[in-house]
């Protein structure tokens, strides 16, 4: 058996797991950027509060063509203050924007449940303005298998 | 009337021995017929040539074994001999074992370190992430790929190199990653991880309009359909006037074996012929008004128990050919359906982040709605998927072999509640 | 697919409850992507914009983009105060 220096296999190692790391085996879609400039452009400069947002996804997504999203945010809906607006917005999409929703006071509650489609493992970010000018947010991850077998 | 002709000519041909057919096959009570339903006897019941779905891969993988066809090379005798160590790029080899359009790739299987960014890796295959440190050398490791079955006649592992998918220089390459691999994999959750992964549950109500577009067949195409008439006047309803009560039963008995034919008819080759002997419609298999009316017609006996026939002489025999089917090394990738699906191999496990099923539990959902292909799909379209998807050829929905299986199948699945149709990825 | 829209609404309401609705109607939502058998690509066309008003009042409304799945289906709530009319509208990118 042929063995190998000890010092050329740590740095072996090291330059296998910067690969794998690194973005070669990174989804096709990968847009961190654009998705972070929607959020600027939602944000406006606020800087938003967490918590509030639940955001329903699976952990892992079999196919990302109809992935179940649910949002409730734990928001008064009254006409003096109330949920807005709502982004979706996803990181590694080939467009980072998913949906844009709009409530009114009478909503009842800032609530939406539907299906997207999501092109590979990524991070979901959901943002909300209020009609007091504050932005609420969130985030999710999501695995994505395309395929192992079944299509 | 094109109807009461076919059904004259068909019975009167052979009344006796349909009757004595009838009598042995011993048909479970729910679904013993009074008498013979018409069928159209000559022609396929889908269409031909047979030609892959478009969007299929279209790979040419006439030279493997298919399930009418023994044609792949054999195994070689002995293991290659590797006296001079391998001279390997591991860089080149970590890519390799993540690249799915590698016949799936190797992390499918495998846990392997660090490679695939250690992202939904499957486990049918050992974790093979401290490899470089269990004593095997680049001869065992270069064979294992190249072709296992020296080693292990009975392995799951596709032979790589005797089915020409990877070249010597690139097993070479990946013995040399596997050598690295001496730490156990970084998952970065326990989703990662396939033996911590929660097993997926479909939890989305089939039965729900709202949330399975297959439903809508069952509620307005199909009961459409029955009342269409065909070129001579005759619909279905003309003999069938109250379908969900005649068929409460009916499809839980099927696949069953049709004399008539020598093989064994499933509801959707059997509504391709009896459609045409009664009514003249041509509604091959797979067609989106086939599709239609075999969900319609496995819908209308939803609660009733899978139940098919396993006594006859013609039963018992088609049994034994689908079980040998169903162990029989097909495609270039060299699997069987029980390397995936039997209890001792590779079902109630991962490939990459698809969780493999048992054969119990396959069937009771079929016709399905696949979300990813927008379209249902009907158990021969999923065999003929299987063999895509392991790089063996498919055979037309209506080939004998298919039907083998199907029952071989349904017989997996005795006792099983219908819930039709299904709803899957 | 049938072109008529699903819609589900509770059938007892009663004043100031907050009820949940839910629609779905059928649309291939092609996102643009997706390419044909003879490898041309299949234009965007997709539902972009689905409304729901009570009485001429909005109440809920979503802007669609081509990451919404085929078949657009929302559940959402509304406060009922009083009886009335609900008016949903889908408008698909050709602008019907």
């Amino acid at each position: 058996m042929q063995s190998i220096s000890r010092r050329k296999v740590l740095s072996l190692a090291a330059q296998l797991t910067a690969l794998a790391t690194a973005g070669t085996l990174s989804p096709a879609y990968s847009a961190p950027a654009e998705a972070a400039a929607e959020i600027a452009k939602f944000t406006a400069g606020v800087v938003p509060d967490a918590g509030r947002i639940t955001i329903d996804l699976p952990e892992i997504a079999e196919h990302g063509s109809a992935v179940p999203l649910a949002i409730d945010i734990d928001h008064p809906m009254t006409p003096e203050i109330h949920v807005v607006e709502m982004l979706v917005v996803a990181e590694a999409n080939p467009w980072p924007r998913i949906a844009r929703f709009h409530f009114t006071p009478m909503s009842g509650r800032a609530m939406v449940a539907t299906r997207i489609r999501l092109a590979g493992t990524q991070t979901v970010h959901v943002l909300a303005k209020t009609s007091d000018k504050r932005i609420l947010m969130a985030q999710r991850q999501v695995k994505v298998t395309i395929g192992g077998c079944g299509g | 009337m094109i109807f009461a002709r076919s059904w004259i000519v068909i019975g009167a041909a052979i009344p006796l021995l349909a009757a004595s057919v009838l009598i042995s096959i011993g048909l479970a009570p729910a679904a013993t017929p009074e008498r013979a339903a018409p069928l159209a006897t000559d022609g396929p019941a889908a269409a031909r040539p047979w030609i892959r779905y478009g969007g299929w891969p279209n790979r040419d993988t006439s030279k493997f074994n298919s399930l009418s066809t023994m044609v792949s090379p054999p195994p070689p005798k002995a293991p290659r001999t590797i006296t001079t160590p391998l001279a390997g790029d591991p860089i080149a080899g970590q890519k390799l074992v993540a690249d799915r359009t590698r016949g799936g790739s190797c992390i499918a299987c495998h846990v392997m370190g660090p490679a695939g960014g250690a992202d939904l890796p499957g486990n049918v295959g050992p974790d093979l992430s401290e490899i470089g440190t269990a004593g095997r050398d680049d001869e065992w490791l270069f064979n294992y790929i190249y072709d296992a079955r020296v080693y292990n006649p009975a392995t799951v592992m596709p032979p790589w190199g005797t089915h020409g998918l990877l070249s010597d220089s690139e097993i070479g390459d990946i013995v040399a990653f596997l050598k690295t691999l001496t730490r156990p994999a970084p998952f970065k959750s326990e989703l990662d991880d396939p033996s911590r992964r929660p097993i997926p549950r479909e939890q989305r109500d089939n039965l729900d309009p709202m949330i399975n577009p297959a439903v809508w067949a069952v509620e307005e195409r199909a009961p459409a359909l029955w009342k269409s008439p065909g070129p001579g006047g005759a619909a279905c309803v003309s003999c069938h006037a109250a379908p969900e009560q005649a068929f409460k039963t009916w499809a839980a008995a099927m696949p069953r074996w049709e004399p008539r034919l020598g093989k064994v008819l499933g509801v959707e080759e059997f509504v391709a012929r009896h459609a045409k002997a009664t009514t003249g419609h041509d509604w091959l298999m797979e067609s989106e008004e086939n599709i239609a009316l075999s969900t319609y017609l496995r819908y209308l006996a939803n609660g009733a128990l899978i139940n098919v026939d396993g006594e006859s002489a013609p039963a018992k025999a088609t049994y034994e050919r689908g079980e040998a089917l169903s162990t029989r090394k097909i495609g270039a990738l060299n699997f069987s359906c029980a390397d995936c699906h039997s209890g001792d191999k590779g079902a109630q496990k991962w490939i990459r982040g698809q969780w493999l099923g048992e054969l119990r539990g396959q069937l009771d959902h079929f016709p399905t709605w696949r979300t990813s292909q927008q379209s249902i799909w009907d158990i021969r379209k999923r065999f003929q998927w299987c063999q895509v998807a392991i790089w063996a050829d498919d055979l037309p929905p209506d080939a004998s072999e298919y039907g083998d299986l199907e029952l071989y199948l349904a017989a997996q699945n005795a006792g099983q509640k219908l819930s039709v149709p299904g709803i899957r990825h | 697919m049938t072109n008529k829209p699903r819609i589900k609404v509770p059938d007892q309401i009663r004043k100031g409850e907050i009820i949940q609705i839910k629609t779905l109607v059928a649309h291939d939502m092609e996102n643009g992507l997706r390419r044909d058998q003879a490898g041309k690509v299949i234009p965007r066309k997709i539902i972009n914009r689905f409304t729901c008003s009570f009485n001429g009042k909005p109440v809920f409304a979503c802007d669609l983009e081509p990451a919404l799945a085929a078949n657009p289906y929302f559940v959402f709530s509304v406060r009922v105060d009083e009886s009335g009319l609900f008016n949903f509208t889908w408008t698909d990118d050709d602008g019907t």
